[in-house]
């Protein structure tokens, strides 16, 4: 079933300006429930903007997004609940950390959506352990952490509030290899456990190829592709001719075919490269 | 929220006023101001019209971004002429109408006087709008402007008054006011997206609802503040002194001629002002 479905959607930036851009150009995408959909493109390519759809903070030019079943315009003036159901982490969330203490700063969604103090409570210290936070930190200053902690803090204020479905745009960007393992991890985790589905935006093939279930692929304001990893990471041309990249292990495999090694070229895991490297070997201990 | 303001926007060409060295433009611009401020007879509106009409003519700005840029501002303008029609008071001669609000206490009466002094009044508020805006926004970057108001103040130097500081702290907050409104609608969204309600609720409410926008606003201009500073010192930048520039301001020939235009054109409002028989304002 789908929980969010976009149906002709076009946008442009200052339209009937001689600056006009377009970002969308009718664009229909069904995504599927209980899943993580990562959501790739190079710069510019418009993958933002959509995703600037989903929760209203953009009204398409033309068409209709749909969100559990419902046209979030339908009601422009309700607009603002959609934004309870659809939780969204902009990139770069730490810069619109602005309480006193990380408590009350996670508290600040669930807060505006009138729950009672304790359901704030019992939130506000799920969201943290799913972020990997302690709750010593509730009581610090959101300013005295660091780069990483503060990522996280902004990550559980939209998670605290228990969207239905949870956009983050670029979760990972500028943290170093363990914070961004340990950031995407704690989200393939949060899905699983409350059957939150999420989308990823992100430049990183490696990371969607690890948590993502389904990728769709812009390019130039439009959907390229829309399917499984395995679907859209074994067609390597197209990612290629949308100036995208395959995961590395994939062109490492690409290379080895090259050479002459029979191994299938449908890989893009680590793992996956692991277990084909090991029956080729195997193969070659019996002949 | 959306900053669309007209006023004072760069209008990018290569034309004669574009060319101007940003002091021959504050000159201009000065004198011109004083000659409206002299023009006292009505004819003299006619010369100052037309050099602004001619130079607008020159810009190749459209005149449509022209008057668009003076729409936000008609109520000024019709503010000021309102006031003008019904406080000047006249002979008996020139009287319109009068009507009687209350007898005896308030009176309304129309002269002609006031319908003149009105539309003078009105001319000189638009002569003067269009007049700095033309050449301080739309024919010059705020970069030239203060390089410009830099070397036309670099004597006031002597006297130990900072010029070139003062000039750098322009320049710095006209750099960053766009950065600004693009960070202010980011830093919006992002608490929307958090169930922020910036239109609903009474006064009290609605200022608090922008707590989470100015702190967040704050902490990063500070942030760019300080990167900037360390970015200026690693590029050796330690205040005016010795500082030589990329971009060295030159007066032309054409500079001359429109140096002497504004001298003119006082000179001729002054004597149009003692020797001209129009309505006097």
């Amino acid at each position: 079933m789908s929980i969010i479905e976009l149906k002709n959607v076009s946008f442009w930036y200052g339209r009937k300006t001689p600056y006009e851009i377009k970002a969308l150009d009718d664009i229909s995408l069904e995504i599927e429930e209980n899943s993580i959909t990562g959501l790739i493109g190079h710069t510019g390519s418009g993958k933002s903007t959509l995703v600037q759809m989903l929760n209203g903070i953009l009204k398409p030019d033309s068409g209709t997004v749909i969100v559990d079943g419902q046209d979030i315009w339908a009601k422009p003036r309700e607009i603002g609940k959609v934004r309870f159901k659809v939780g969204m982490v902009m990139q770069y969330p730490e810069y619109q950390l602005f309480a006193e203490t990380v408590r009350e700063d996670i508290a600040y969604g669930p807060k505006n959506m009138g729950l009672e103090a304790e359901e704030i409570e019992a939130r506000v210290s799920r969201s943290i352990a799913f972020c990997g936070l302690t709750p010593e930190i509730l009581e610090k200053s959101p300013f005295d952490l660091s780069g990483g902690q503060k990522r996280r803090v902004a990550l559980a204020g939209i998670m605290a509030m228990e969207p239905k479905i949870l956009v983050l745009d670029e979760p990972a960007a500028g943290l170093d290899p363990k914070g961004r393992r340990e950031i995407l991890s704690g989200i393939r985790k949060y899905s699983e456990e409350s059957g939150t589905s999420v989308i990823i935006v992100s430049h990183s093939m490696e990371d969607m190829a690890m948590y993502c279930d389904r990728v769709v692929v812009m390019s130039h304001a439009r959907v390229l592709a829309n399917g499984t990893c395995e679907e859209v990471f074994s067609n390597h041309k197209m990612l290629f001719d949308a100036g995208l990249d395959v995961p590395e292990i994939t062109s490492i495999v690409l290379a080895m075919r090259k050479a002459g090694l029979d191994i299938p070229e449908n890989i893009y895991t680590v793992d996956g490269a692991f277990s084909a490297l090991k029956s080729l070997y195997g193969k070659g201990g019996q002949n | 929220m959306n900053f669309d303001v007209g006023l004072g926007q760069y209008y990018e060409s290569d034309s004669v006023i574009h060319k101007l060295d940003p002091r021959t433009k504050l000159f201009f611009v000065i004198v011109y101001i004083v000659a409206i401020f002299v023009a006292r007879d009505a004819y003299a509106f006619i010369p100052l019209a037309c050099v602004l009409v001619f130079a607008v003519i020159l810009s190749r700005v459209p005149i449509f971004t022209i008057l668009r840029g003076l729409r936000a501002l008609v109520f000024i303008v019709l503010f000021t002429a309102v006031l003008n029609v019904f406080w000047t008071s006249g002979t008996e001669a020139s009287m319109i109408f009068q009507y009687t609000v209350i007898p005896d206490t308030w009176t309304i009466t129309l002269y002609w006087e006031g319908l003149y002094n009105a539309g003078l009044l009105a001319a000189r508020i638009i002569c003067l709008l269009v007049c700095t805006t033309l050449f301080f926004s739309y024919t010059t970057t705020p970069i030239e402007l203060t390089d410009g108001i830099e070397t036309a103040l670099s004597p006031l130097k002597k006297i130990k008054i900072p010029v070139h500081e003062f000039a750098m702290m322009m320049t710095i907050a006209l750099r960053f006011i766009p950065t600004l409104i693009e960070e202010t609608n980011k830093i919006m969204n992002a608490q929307k997206a958090r169930g922020a309600d910036f239109n609903n609720g009474g006064l009290i409410k609605k200022a608090k609802a922008l707590i989470p926008i100015i702190i967040p606003l704050f902490v990063s201009a500070f942030r760019r503040a300080d990167e900037l500073a360390t970015a200026m010192e690693c590029r050796g930048y330690r205040g005016g002194n010795g500082r030589t520039r990329m971009k060295k301001l030159k007066m032309h020939l054409r500079d001359l001629f429109w140096f002497l235009i504004p001298v003119l054109l006082l000179a001729g409002v002054i004597l149009i002002n003692i020797y001209g028989n129009g309505y006097k304002l």
